[in-house]
């Protein structure tokens, strides 16, 4: 009985102030998923990875438009999301505080435009994922100016370019007969 | 250890079934060296169990069905025995079950381990099996249809849900007790909670002269989901979750199961991480439950101490993971992150604290008068009927059978690590208590024996191949016991079966026998020593069969109960 009182009076206060003063944190933590749209280029990396399906993403492309949806309510913070994002838009933060008074709260949406096939004229992919993969070409080592004659294939949807890569086949190969 | 040093330890054991059974064995495969699966005909398992079982010291793991119609036009059946002879080795018995008559000769009546494995494929995969004495539905409720049996490949989206089939409860709580006998259900079912179960337990006055349970209120179909809606590297992240204290040794597990059948080497780094996350969890784990057995029997300071003391293990937890409980560190090939300098210099600190405070709070409990009064020969579970049930951890452990994943089947970094397959002989809650008490002590010396071993390297290989139709088994000793996992991989990036078996399903049938012939007052102490997924085991029925009464109790009042041992419920 007195070596437990001892214990007792040795170990004192083991609570702490929380919610009157911030709850001790650790740097490792994995906390709320904190997204920036401005980075986001909505190539869908991130809605594969997703065990927990709390991203998704849906195509409209009458309406030229795609729409990123994190629902923090299913969130399972695994940090799976941060891994393969390309431009390191979504980052998990150290914020546990997710509560809401509405569930509509607990979801963070961003709609991305869609760029048309230059050719074909219909929507094949967002219109920032196009910027992206220019500027990474400039990024490792190509000359400006190239990287933007480039531009028009990269603006042309993957069945038209099939198409087009065929046809400069086929006219090749008529040629090559044509001469002796 | 004295591990015979051949290629295939299990060998042995192959040509002890081939020299007995010869003609029954149909074939033999190898998914790693302790590992072999021997496909037998039908009518000759229940011998051939039988014999490993009880002839070649075999424990039963689990029993994993399968609806293999797709692959070669049978169902098939896994006992999985881990044998602990002179050699150690699991040997897995395979039967094939016609597609047309989906019956087979249950193995219960010979090995009653085997009773729930063989109960589950009946609800499962409407196997069954002709000979089991226990009729009832272990898994699917009462109001289920007949016919639907979840698991078989064409029955059934993940997201079915069937309409209610009947209105009444039909379940029969089974007691061997004579006409004189009373009935207590104990506690209220509470759909609300995380883990309900519903206890029975026939009395005589005071005294439990025998006991009946039924659980699985909150299955939550984790096996279907994973192997429908999941790829198999998103089922690590699922298998976190089977657990709300144990689930790291569950996704070790199941990884390792993956990484077995694609034959995936992992770099040595990786093995020593997942080692120090393993002990990381049996500390807060073996604490929580140190700490519950003080809180049952009245010592609410002690509960206290002990739960103080354990956030520095979960504080240990966090720092290495970056969080409490949910590691999300595994993958198929290896770890997430690393341990680095900064962490490792916290958590040795981390481990000399704990050390100290937790040596003196395991002597005070120790010498606390009440605590050894209300453990010492109470929940005894017989060696023999521990030997009939294959339960595991510390449960087995202190009935006299060593046995302990890690030193018998060493996996991970265990192999050269300081860990040591404590047993006693009481066979009590108090020494379950004790053996809890002193793991805890090993685990301390894992981690700072890990920390310093660790050697450099990658700690995740990519850019294997996924091999469909390829099985293996993983298995870990979680804190409550062996946790093994079977997976069969498919051919769409997903799991054609994934089988799971905590370590609780294999402590919950040998329950009975130890609450038969203890007081009421000791229930809640008994369940709480197995350490069971337990927290809201809500309900009892107290039956007393000489009133022919039967008394409905919250469970909290029967806790109180077993605290107080005032104002008893039965009067």
């Amino acid at each position: 009985m007195l070596k437990l009182l001892q214990e007792l009076f040795r170990a004192g206060d083991a609570t702490v102030k929380y919610p009157f003063a911030p709850a001790p944190s650790n740097p490792n933590f994995r906390g709320k998923p904190e997204y920036n749209p401005k980075r986001c280029i909505a190539c869908a990396a991130c809605t594969i990875a997703c065990p927990a399906n709390a991203l998704t993403m849906t195509t409209e492309p009458a309406a030229g438009k795609r729409t990123w949806m994190l629902d923090y309510g299913q969130c399972i913070f695994c940090a799976r999301c941060e891994e393969v994002c390309p431009t390191g838009a979504i980052v998990l933060s150290k914020d546990v505080e997710l509560a809401v008074r509405n569930r509509a709260d607990l979801m963070v949406t961003a709609d991305f435009t869609l760029r048309n096939c230059g050719s074909c004229k219909t929507p094949f992919a967002p219109d920032k994922e196009v910027g992206y993969v220019i500027a990474l070409l400039i990024r490792s080592g190509l000359p400006a100016d190239q990287a933007e004659r480039r531009r028009e294939l990269f603006e042309t949807c993957p069945d038209c370019r099939r198409h087009a890569e065929v046809m400069r086949r086929v006219e090749n190969a008529r040629l090559m007969e044509v001469r002796p | 250890m004295s591990e015979v040093a051949t290629a295939k330890p299990g060998q042995a054991y192959v040509d002890a079934v081939r020299q007995s059974f010869g003609a029954a064995v149909q074939e033999e495969s190898w998914q790693a060296d302790n590992q072999v699966t021997l496909t037998v005909d039908l009518n000759s398992l229940p011998d051939i169990v039988e014999a490993l079982y009880y002839h070649h010291d075999g424990w039963l793991s689990t029993i994993a069905a399968n609806d293999e119609r797709k692959l070669n036009g049978h169902y098939a059946l896994y006992y999985i025995l881990s044998m602990e002879g002179a050699t150690k080795s699991y040997v897995v018995i395979r039967g094939l079950v016609p597609a047309n008559r989906p019956e087979f000769p249950s193995v219960t009546p010979r090995v009653p381990a085997t009773v729930w494995g063989e109960r589950e494929a009946r609800d499962m995969f409407g196997l069954q099996p002709v000979g089991l004495p226990d009729e009832r539905r272990l898994v699917l409720p009462d109001d289920w249809p007949d016919d639907l049996y979840p698991l078989r490949k064409d029955t059934m989206d993940y997201r079915t849900r069937p309409p209610i089939a009947a209105d009444t409860e039909t379940y029969k709580f089974i007691s061997t007790a004579g006409g004189g006998s009373a009935e207590v259900p104990l506690g209220p079912l509470h759909i609300t909670s995380d883990e309900p179960g519903h206890f029975r337990l026939f009395v005589e006055g005071e005294e439990i002269v025998d006991a009946d349970y039924r659980l699985f209120y909150i299955h939550r179909g984790m096996e279907k989901l994973a192997e429908t809606r999941m790829g198999y590297n998103e089922v690590p992240f699922l298998v976190d979750r089977i657990c709300g204290i144990c689930g790291f040794t569950h996704s070790v597990a199941y990884v390792s199961s993956v990484e077995t059948a694609l034959k995936i080497q992992i770099p040595e780094r990786v093995h020593f991480i997942r080692t120090i996350l393993l002990e990381v969890e049996r500390l807060h784990s073996h604490l929580l439950n140190i700490g519950l057995a003080c809180h049952f029997v009245g010592f609410d300071t002690g509960f206290m101490q002990f739960f103080r003391v354990r956030e520095k293990a979960m504080t240990m937890a966090e720092l290495l993971t970056g969080a409490r409980k949910t590691y999300a560190m595994n993958l198929v090939g290896g770890v997430r992150r690393d341990i680095l300098k900064a962490e490792r210099i916290r958590t040795l600190e981390l481990i000399r604290e704990l050390r100290k405070e937790v040596t003196a709070l395991l002597d005070i409990l120790v010498s606390t008068p009440n605590m050894l009064a209300r453990t010492k020969n109470v929940g005894r579970l017989e060696p023999q009927v521990a030997r009939d049930y294959s339960p595991v951890g510390p449960v087995i452990r202190a009935s006299g059978h060593a046995r302990d994943t890690r030193v018998d089947h060493p996996y991970c970094a265990y192999k050269g690590a300081p860990v040591r397959t404590h047993t006693r002989e009481g066979c009590d809650v108090f020494s379950r208590v004790i053996i809890r008490g002193e793991e805890f002590h090993d685990s301390l010396a894992i981690i700072e024996y890990c920390l310093d071993q660790m050697p450099e390297g990658p700690i995740l290989v990519e850019g294997f191949t996924y091999t469909p139709h390829r099985f293996a088994l993983g298995y870990t000793e979680a804190p409550r016991g062996e946790d093994v996992h079977w997976t069969m991989l498919s051919d769409n990036q997903k799991l054609y079966r994934w089988r799971c078996r905590a370590p609780t399903y294999a402590n919950w049938p040998p329950l009975r026998y130890m609450l038969r012939g203890n007081t009421v007052a000791d229930a809640p102490l008994i369940v709480g020593s197995i350490d069971p997924c337990y927290s809201c085991t809500d309900r009892v029925t107290l039956v007393d069969v000489r009133k022919r009464t039967s008394k409905t109790l919250p469970y909290n009042e029967i806790e109180r109960y077993c605290r107080d041992r005032t104002g008893s419920p039965l009067k």
